[in-house]
């Protein structure tokens, strides 16, 4: 059986670990060439793209801090000269810095917007273009903090908030052009990028579902969106949290007993 | 100016500290930089000089005197290329 997504071009932004990984190997199982894009992990991403690679398909890894408009350019440039096209598109990377709304500075604020939400805008610009008549999807990876709130998250909450109003925007406004784009949203996933908030305890707990996220459960729903059967799903956001957004309480009573 | 110097400048810039608190001797640590402030200056050094430092790498500074050491290796190597 052909796999449905190849021939298919895919970037994934932040590839190198985590989550973007994980949906990198999840579209490229599908069938979908990869571009890796990292930035302070080579040798994550040089792992990735091996990975990639035994599945048969093409991959280009491109270094580029997204926080720079420059370096989006940059990889836009390298991709529409070595590809000529783009068909899926992830904004997955993301930043932040771990503090109370109170404890926000510009500087802060500045380097987490600029990488969780400006960075998307501007690749979802670039990527529109080389989207062109092939029925492009843009994914934005975003967390539960855009709605509620955690401890020390304001800041990436906010940033995250700000992706899923974009992703409204952009999908209506590119909707003639055939291209969905989609939120795929997750409760806390068991990745590196939970040891940057260490501070908060018990940021690992069991879902409704028995189990926390992982990378894996979000590629899940970002292939399904990636796919033909997602066509006239526009602007919206599926929740991958086993249930944990609707019952606040399934936490608090695991731990009374 | 040396390419010490050039990091002490951008690090003292970046974290609002004196320059002459910034010696081979002490890190991030003694001059209180949050993680921001050090991955702000790794972006800013790995731009001067044209260079990548690597976080794998960087985790494995212990003082200054280990980066600044890393970056001179690396813009060494860059002229011999």
């Amino acid at each position: 059986m052909t796999k449905p997504l190849k021939g298919k071009l895919a970037l994934v932004t932040g590839s190198g670990r985590g989550i973007g990984k994980a949906i990198a190997l999840k579209l490229a199982s599908q069938g979908a060439d990869v571009v890796v894009n990292f930035f302070r992990n080579r040798d994550g991403a040089e792992k990735t793209a091996r990975e990639i690679e035994n599945l048969g398909v093409k991959v280009e890894i491109i270094r580029a801090n997204i926080g720079d408009p420059a370096k989006i350019d940059e990889m836009f440039d390298i991709i529409k000269n070595k590809f000529g096209y783009l068909d899926i598109l992830i904004n997955n990377a993301a930043s932040g810095v771990g503090r109370s709304v109170l404890d926000v500075d510009v500087k802060a604020w500045d380097w987490t917007m600029d990488i969780n939400a400006k960075a998307a805008l501007l690749c979802s610009q670039r990527a529109a273009l080389l989207m062109e008549g092939r029925n492009g999807k843009i994914v934005n990876i975003s967390s539960l903090g855009s709605s509620l709130t955690w401890p020390s998250y304001a800041i990436v909450g906010i940033s995250k908030a700000t992706l899923e109003a974009l992703t409204r925007y952009l999908a209506t406004e590119l909707s003639p052009r055939g291209i969905c784009v989609n939120t795929v949203s997750a409760s806390t996933v068991e990745t590196e990028a939970i040891k940057f908030y260490s501070r908060v305890k018990d940021m690992r707990h069991p879902t409704p579902a028995g189990r926390m996220v992982t990378p894996e459960d979000v590629a899940a729903a970002v292939a399904f969106l990636c796919s033909e059967d997602a066509f006239m799903i526009r602007g919206q956001k599926i929740i991958v949290d086993g249930g944990t957004s609707i019952a606040p309480f399934a936490a608090l009573k695991e731990k009374q007993g | 100016m040396s390419t010490e110097e050039q990091i002490r400048e951008i690090i003292a810039e970046i974290t609002h500290v004196d320059k002459e608190s910034i010696t081979r001797e002490s890190s991030f640590a003694d001059i209180k930089a949050d993680s921001l402030d050090i991955v702000q200056a790794m972006v800013a050094i790995e731009e001067t000089f044209d260079i990548e430092i690597p976080d794998e790498e960087a985790q494995g500074f212990q003082d200054f005197g280990d980066f600044i050491g890393y970056v001179e290796r690396c813009v060494a190597d860059k002229e011999k290329a």
